[in-house]
C-alpha cells in the first residue's frame, strides 16, 4: 500500500470517528456556478430549493473537514493538496462548472451559497479526505449532487484532483 | 534481470554435482502457465475506486477468503455488467490517452468470463457520468443483447450498445432525467429531478421507439429517492432518504407504481432510523427478503455507514430480521444460493467482511481487499 493510500484510508477513518452525521468518503462533485461568468441568481434559486441551510462548521480551519464552507463536500481538500479553500493547487485548473451547497457561516450566522468545483489535471491528491451531504441529492439533481465527478467540463482534464469550496453569495435575502 | 538470471544459471551448474540424482531425475522444469478461475458458490467481486483514480474489480472466494483475480476497469471505474446467457461480462470505461491526461476514451470491454481476459471494445462516446458508483450508472437490458451507459455532459443522454453486432446505434435524450433501471429487453426507467419517473422503450434496431413520462412518483422536494434501488424480479424497489420503500412493477405493459411502505416503525422513524451507504440495499431473490443498512442520522446522513442491517420479508412488506455487523458498512450484498453469504464493505476501511446471510454470524474479515472498496457484485456458481 502507497503512502497516500494509507494517509487516505486513515483521514476516512478520522473522519468517521470523528462524526456520525458525516458519511465517509465520496468525492468528486459539483455544479454550474464555477466560473464567474455564471449568473448566481439561477444558482442561488436552485440551492435554496434544495433545502434549508444547514452545516454549521465548528472549526474556522479550512485543512478541517469540520471546516463550515465545507457543508456539502466531497473530495479531497485543496488547503491540503497545495490549494487553499479557494483556489486549485498549481498544476490544476478549476472546472468549469460545478455544484453548489449551503452552509452556515457561524461567525455572522448567515447561510453562504458555495460553489464546489473541482480541481482537475492532476490525480487524486488523497489527502484530507472529507465527505459531507447536507443538502446533497442523487445524480437526478446534478446542480446539488457531490457524487459527480465535474471536471467533465474541462478540455481533456477529467482528471479529478481535489476539492475547493467557494463563496459565491448570500443564500438569505 | 539478465544478471539475476545468469547467476541462477551458476548456482544450478555448482548445484549439480553435489545432488546429481535428484536434480537430474527428479526436476522437471515449470512451464509459465495462467491458474484456471475457480468455481464456487460464493464467488463476489468487490469493485476498488483506489481513491478515485483508476480502478479495478477483484474477485474473491467468500468461503475461503482468498483472492482469485482482478480486472482493471479504467478510470473512476463502475460496477461490471454481468450477462446469463452467454460467458461474457461487460464493462463501461474510462481511458486517457496519458494515464491522467490527454484524450479521453469511452468504451465498453468485453471479457471472457472464463479466462476473464478482455475480448474485445466498442467505443461509445466520451461522456459517461464518473463519480461514485451505482449500478444504474450502466445496465444490461434483460435479452442481454442491448447495453446501456449514463452520459452527463451535463446534457442528460443514455448510449445504447448492441452487443450482438457489436456497435454503439446511437444516444437518447432523457433531460432533466438520469440513470439507467431496465424495465425489461427493450424498455428502461430513469428517475427525474422534478420527481417522475421517465419510461423508454426500444425498437428492436436499440432505437427510441415510445417514452412516457410518469409524473409525481416521489417528491423530490419533500423526501427524494435514492438512486440506489433494487429489483426483485419484475419489480424495482426505490427507496426515499426517509426510508420508505416504493415498488415499481414492469411485469405488465404498463408500468404499476405501488404503494410506498416503511423500513422503521414510527418510533424508530422518531429515533432516526435511516437507511444509507454506498450499497446499501441487497436482495435474496428465492427467499423474497430485502436487506438494508440502517443508522441512527438525520438530513444529510443518506451516504453515512450503518453497523446494522434490517432483514425484510418482502411480500409481507415486514422486517423479520435485525442483524448487528462486526464492522461498519456503507456497501452489502447476499449471494443468491441456498445458504447464502452477506458480504459487507467499508469504503473508509479496506476489509471485505463475510456473514452467514440468515444467522447474521460473522465469518471471516478478507484484509486488504480493497483501497477503497465500493460496489459488491456476487456471482453464481457456473451451471454444469
Amino acid at each position: 500500500m502507497s503512502r497516500f493510500d494509507a494517509l487516505t484510508q486513515a483521514a476516512a477513518r478520522r473522519v468517521a470517528s470523528r462524526t456520525s452525521r458525516r458519511s465517509l468518503l465520496g468525492w468528486l462533485g459539483r455544479l454550474l456556478v464555477g466560473g464567474a461568468a455564471l449568473p448566481l441568481l439561477p444558482v442561488a434559486r436552485i440551492a435554496s430549493a434544495a433545502g434549508t441551510p444547514s452545516g454549521v462548521g465548528k472549526i474556522e480551519d479550512p485543512e478541517s473537514c469540520d471546516y463550515w464552507r465545507y457543508c456539502a463536500i466531497d473530495g479531497f481538500l485543496c488547503s491540503c493538496c497545495g490549494g487553499s479553500a479557494s483556489s486549485c493547487p498549481p498544476g490544476t485548473t478549476p472546472s468549469p462548472m460545478t455544484w453548489v451547497g449551503t452552509c452556515q457561516n457561524p461567525a455572522d450566522g448567515k447561510a453562504y451559497i458555495v460553489s464546489y468545483n473541482d480541481c482537475c489535471g492532476q490525480q487524486a491528491c488523497g489527502r484530507c479526505m472529507c465527505n459531507r451531504n447536507e443538502g446533497d441529492r442523487p445524480p437526478y439533481l446534478p446542480w446539488v449532487s457531490n457524487d459527480i465527478n465535474w471536471c467533465l467540463g474541462s478540455d481533456n482534464k477529467i482528471a479529478y484532483h481535489c476539492s475547493t469550496a467557494l463563496l459565491v453569495g448570500l443564500a438569505d435575502k | 534481470m539478465a544478471s539475476r538470471i545468469a547467476v541462477s544459471v551458476l548456482s544450478l551448474a555448482f548445484l549439480a554435482p553435489v545432488a546429481p540424482h535428484a536434480m537430474a531425475a527428479d526436476f522437471v522444469a515449470e512451464a509459465a502457465k495462467t491458474a484456471p478461475l475457480p468455481d464456487g458458490p460464493h464467488r463476489v467481486w468487490l469493485h476498488d475506486l483506489a481513491t478515485v483514480n483508476y480502478s479495478k474489480a477483484t474477485l474473491f472466494d467468500g468461503d475461503t477468503g482468498k483472492l482469485l483475480a482482478e480486472v482493471d476497469t479504467g478510470y473512476q471505474g463502475q460496477e461490471l455488467e454481468l450477462a446469463a446467457k452467454t460467458p461474457r461480462f461487460f464493462s463501461a470505461e474510462t481511458y486517457l490517452s496519458r494515464g491522467f491526461r490527454g484524450t479521453r476514451t469511452d468504451v465498453v470491454t468485453i471479457f471472457d468470463a472464463r479466462t476473464l481476459l478482455p475480448t474485445g471494445e466498442i467505443e461509445i462516446p466520451a461522456k459517461r457520468l464518473l463519480g461514485m458508483p451505482t449500478s444504474a450508472y450502466a445496465s444490461l437490458l434483460d435479452d442481454e443483447r442491448f447495453l446501456l451507459a449514463y452520459n452527463f455532459s451535463p446534457a442528460s443522454t443514455v448510449s445504447v450498445v448492441d452487443l450482438e453486432r457489436a456497435v454503439f446505434v446511437g444516444e437518447i435524450e432523457i433531460a432533466g432525467c438520469a440513470l439507467i433501471y431496465p424495465l425489461g429487453p427493450r424498455r428502461f426507467a430513469s428517475l427525474c429531478g422534478d420527481g417522475s419517473l421517465l419510461e423508454v422503450t426500444l425498437d428492436e434496431d436499440g432505437r427510441e421507439k415510445a417514452r412516457k413520462a410518469h409524473a409525481k412518483v416521489f417528491d423530490p422536494g419533500v423526501d427524494p429517492l435514492m438512486e440506489k434501488a433494487v429489483r426483485a424480479g419484475s419489480q424495482w424497489l426505490f427507496v426515499s432518504f426517509a426510508g420508505d420503500v416504493y415498488p415499481v412493477e414492469a411485469a405488465g405493459a404498463e408500468l404499476a407504481f405501488g404503494a410506498k411502505w416503511p423500513l422503521a416503525s414510527a418510533d424508530e422513524r422518531a429515533a432516526k432510523w435511516l437507511p444509507g451507504g454506498l450499497q446499501p440495499f441487497a436482495l435474496h431473490a428465492a427467499s423474497g427478503r430485502l436487506y438494508t443498512v440502517m443508522h441512527q442520522g438525520g438530513p444529510g446522513s443518506h451516504k453515512d455507514p450503518g453497523r446494522v442491517v434490517w432483514v425484510y420479508d418482502l411480500a409481507a412488506k415486514k422486517r423479520v430480521q435485525k442483524l448487528s455487523l462486526a464492522e461498519l458498512a456503507t456497501s452489502i450484498a447476499v449471494s443468491q444460493d441456498a445458504a447464502p453469504l452477506l458480504y459487507s464493505a467499508f469504503l473508509g476501511a479496506p476489509a471485505l467482511v463475510v456473514y452467514d446471510a440468515r444467522a447474521g454470524s460473522r465469518l471471516r474479515a478478507i484484509e486488504n481487499a480493497a483501497v477503497w472498496p465500493a460496489l459488491l457484485q456476487p456471482i453464481a456458481a457456473v451451471a454444469k
